[in-house]
C-alpha cells in the first residue's frame, strides 16, 4: 500500500482503462483525463477486445460505462484463481457520501486495485462523470437542434401552403398558424405538421 | 399508507424469466393495482444490483442467489436486499458447442443417449484432451452468484469433473452466449431461456441437459427490493406483489404462452426472434437440430406448483453451493442468511389478499417426490410436481453443512 500513498515524491503513473461501447464518449473521457497527471489511459469498446492484453496493461482503475454488459465479466475476475491481480474492487468512497450514487446515475462504474488512494481514484471518476454528463448534454442539444430544424422547416412549408391556397402574405400566414397553435395549446411546429398532413390527405397525397 | 405518485422503476435483464414483469406491464396488472411502473432493461446483473442498492431502481428481476450475496457483502457493496417473491422455476439449460457434442458422442455414446444426461461423456473428453495436451475447455455462466453457475458445477462434479481445476469457467452476458459459442471462444454455457434454444437454432450448439432435468423444480430468478424500500413503501410492495403474482399466473396458462412469446420477443424485452422465444415456452426446445425437445410444459414454470413462493429452502440450497465452492466460509450462519433474504411472510400477505393459496411452511425437502403430489401445508392444498435431482440426491434445508460436505468434489468438508 505505501507505494500508492502520495508522499510528495514522484507518484507512480496510474493506469486507467476505459471500457465504453460509445467510442466518442470514451474519447471525451480520455481527453479529460489527459489533464490528470501522471496517467496512462487505454480505451476499449468491449472487455473481449482487450481481454488478452489485460495482464500486460495491468490497469489500476477500470472505468466502465454502465450500459456495457461487460460489468458482470469484470466482476467475476475476482473469482478467477488469479495469477494476475486485476482491478475488481468496486470503487465506493465512503468519505464522499453520494459519490457512488451520482456515478451510477451518470452511467459510470469504476473498479480499482485494492489499496489505491481514494483521492486519486476520485479525481479520475469525477472527470469520467463530468464527461459522461457533458456527452449526454451534447446529445440532448443535438436532438433538440434537429427537432428545432425540422419544426422550422414544417412552419416554412405550412406558411407557403397558406400563402398559396388562401392568397395571404407571409405575415398573415404566420398569424393564422400562430392562432391555430394558441387555440389548440400546441407548439407551432406540431400545428404546422398537422396542417401539412391534412393538406396532403385532402389532395389525395396520402391514403 | 398510500401509493407513491411518481412512477416506480423496476429493472430487468433480457431473459424469458422476466415474464411476470413484462406481463404485468403489457397486460395491465400493474395498472389494475393502481401502479404506474416504468420498466428499465439493464445491461448487467451488476447494474441491477447497484441500482437497487443505491435506490436508482425501486426493485428488479434478480438472480436468486444475488440478494443473499449482496447482504453478505460478497457482490458489490453490502446491501440489505430481500426476495419477497420468486419469478420462475427452471428455464435454463446447459449447452455445448456442436464440436464438443460430437466429441462427447464419440467418447461415450451410451452416456449421450441417456436422459437426463450426466457429464460422463464430458469427463471422457476432458481426460482425452488432457492426454493429448489440448487446451482446457471453457464454459460460461452469467454471474458468479447464479443458479447457472451452481447447476453447471454440480452437474460436472457429479461425473468427477472438478469445475475449478478441469475446466475454465468464465462469465459472459446472456445475450452474448450464442455469439461466443459460434466464434469458438467458449465450448459450452449455462444460461436462461431463450439463449439455449437460440444456439441450437443457429446450428452452433446442442443442449445437453435442461434445468428441468437437472432438478425438476429448481429455483431461478426472484423479484428483489431493499429492506429499506420495503419498510418505506409497504403498500406499494404489496401492490407490486399482487400484480406480479397475477401476471405469473397469466404467463403460466398454456393458452397464453403463444401470446407471452410475442410479448417477450419484442425489442423492449428479450429482443429475439419470436420462434426462438416460443420454443422455450410451448414445450421444450430441441436438444439439437436432429433431436426434438421433450414434450414438457415444465421447461419453464412461472406460477404453478407454488412457483412464485420464495422458499427459504431455495435460499439455503444456494448457500450450500456457495459453501461448497468456497464463495462463503463455514462461519456464515446459513439459516440466518436465508431467513433475512427470502421473505415468504411478504408473499403470503399478498397472496392472501388475492385469495391465492400459499404455503404455510417456509421450507420443503427436495428430491423426495417421484410423481405429482399435494402440498397440504398451505392455506388451501396446492398441486405440486416431482422434485427430483438428476443424481437422485435428497436435500434437507435443516442440515445445510452436512449436505454441502456430502459431495465428493467441493471445497468444503465438515470438521
Amino acid at each position: 500500500m505505501p507505494s500508492n500513498v502520495a508522499t510528495g515524491a514522484a507518484k507512480a503513473t496510474m493506469k486507467v482503462l476505459i471500457i465504453d461501447p460509445d467510442e466518442a464518449r470514451a474519447a471525451l473521457v480520455a481527453e479529460g483525463l489527459a489533464d490528470v497527471h501522471p496517467l496512462e489511459v487505454h480505451r476499449a469498446a468491449t472487455f473481449e477486445a482487450i481481454e488478452g492484453d489485460l495482464p500486460l496493461m495491468a490497469p489500476d482503475v477500470i472505468v466502465i460505462a454502465c450500459e456495457s454488459p461487460d460489468r458482470d465479466t469484470l466482476e467475476s475476475l475476482r473469482d478467477a484463481k488469479g495469477e494476475n491481480a486485476r482491478p475488481v474492487v468496486m470503487f465506493v468512497d465512503r468519505s464522499s457520501p453520494g459519490l457512488a450514487e451520482a456515478a451510477i446515475e451518470a452511467g459510470v462504474a469504476a473498479y480499482v486495485v485494492d489499496g489505491l488512494s481514494p483521492a486519486r481514484v476520485r479525481s479520475v471518476l469525477e472527470v469520467a462523470m463530468s464527461r459522461f454528463e457533458l456527452m449526454q448534454r451534447l446529445r440532448n442539444d443535438l436532438d433538440k437542434a434537429r427537432a428545432d430544424l425540422a419544426s422550422r422547416k414544417a412552419i416554412e412549408r405550412a406558411k407557403g401552403l397558406l400563402m398559396k391556397e388562401r392568397g395571404l402574405d407571409e405575415a398573415q400566414a404566420y398569424g393564422v398558424l400562430r392562432k391555430l397553435a394558441m387555440d389548440a395549446g400546441r407548439p407551432l411546429g406540431a400545428v404546422a405538421n398537422d396542417l401539412l398532413t391534412f393538406a396532403g390527405v385532402l389532395k389525395g397525397g396520402t391514403k | 399508507m398510500t401509493l407513491p405518485s411518481r412512477p416506480l422503476r423496476l429493472g430487468f435483464i433480457a431473459l424469458s424469466d422476466c415474464a411476470p414483469l413484462a406481463v404485468a406491464q403489457e397486460k395491465g396488472f400493474f395498472g389494475l393495482e393502481g401502479l404506474n411502473v416504468e420498466l428499465s432493461r439493464e445491461a448487467s446483473w451488476a447494474n441491477i444490483r447497484d441500482k437497487v442498492a443505491m435506490a436508482a431502481l425501486d426493485g428488479a428481476h434478480m438472480l436468486g442467489p444475488l440478494p443473499i450475496a449482496a447482504r453478505l457483502g460478497l457482490s458489490g457493496e453490502p446491501s440489505a436486499m430481500i426476495a419477497p417473491m420468486s419469478l420462475n422455476l427452471n428455464g435454463s439449460a446447459i449447452t455445448v458447442s456442436t464440436a464438443l457434442a460430437e466429441a462427447m458422442r464419440n467418447a461415450d455414446p451410451q452416456a449421450m443417449d441417456a436422459r437426463p444426461r450426466t457429464a460422463r461423456a464430458l469427463a471422457s473428453v476432458i481426460a482425452q484432451r488432457r492426454e493429448a495436451g489440448a487446451a482446457m475447455l471453457t464454459f460460461a455462466v452469467v454471474f458468479p452468484f447464479s443458479v447457472h453457475n451452481y447447476q453447471l458445477r454440480y452437474w460436472m462434479a457429479e461425473a468427477g469433473i472438478d469445475p475449478d481445476r478441469d475446466v475454465r469457467i468464465t462469465v459472459v452476458p446472456p445475450a452474448r452466449m450464442t455469439a461466443r459459442i459460434a466464434s469458438g471462444d467458449i465450448d459450452g454455457f449455462c444460461v436462461g431461456a431463450p439463449w439455449n434454444a437460440q444456439a441450437v437454432a443457429d446450428g452452433h450448439g446442442e443442449i445437453v441437459i435442461y434445468a428441468a432435468e437437472f432438478w425438476s423444480v429448481g429455483p431461478d430468478k426472484v423479484f428483489s427490493v431493499t429492506e429499506g424500500w420495503a419498510a418505506r413503501e409497504p403498500q406499494a410492495l404489496q401492490s407490486l406483489l399482487r400484480a406480479l403474482i397475477q401476471a405469473a399466473a397469466w404467463a403460466d396458462e398454456p393458452g397464453n404462452r403463444a401470446e407471452l412469446a410475442s410479448i417477450l420477443a419484442h425489442q423492449r424485452y428479450v429482443d429475439a426472434p419470436i420462434e426462438t422465444v416460443a420454443r422455450s415456452l410451448v414445450g421444450s426446445p430441441p436438444y439439437s437440430r436432429e433431436e426434438p425437445g421433450a414434450d414438457s410444459r415444465d421447461y419453464i414454470i412461472y406460477h404453478r406448483y407454488a412457483a412464485s413462493f420464495p422458499w427459504r429452502s431455495h435460499a439455503v440450497w444456494f448457500l450450500t453451493q456457495m459453501l461448497r465452492w468456497g464463495q462463503i466460509g463455514p462461519d456464515v450462519d446459513i439459516a440466518a442468511a436465508a431467513e433475512a433474504a427470502y421473505r415468504p411472510d411478504l408473499y403470503r400477505a399478498a397472496a392472501a389478499s388475492l385469495g391465492e393459496p400459499a404455503p404455510i411452511v417456509d421450507e420443503k425437502v427436495e428430491g423426495l417426490h417421484t410423481g405429482p403430489w399435494t402440498l397440504d401445508e398451505a392455506s388451501s392444498p396446492i398441486a405440486m410436481a416431482p422434485d427430483l435431482f438428476f443424481d437422485a440426491r435428497r436435500f434437507d434445508a435443516a442440515q445445510p453443512q452436512r449436505y454441502a460436505a456430502s459431495f465428493d468434489i467441493g471445497r468444503f468438508r465438515e470438521d
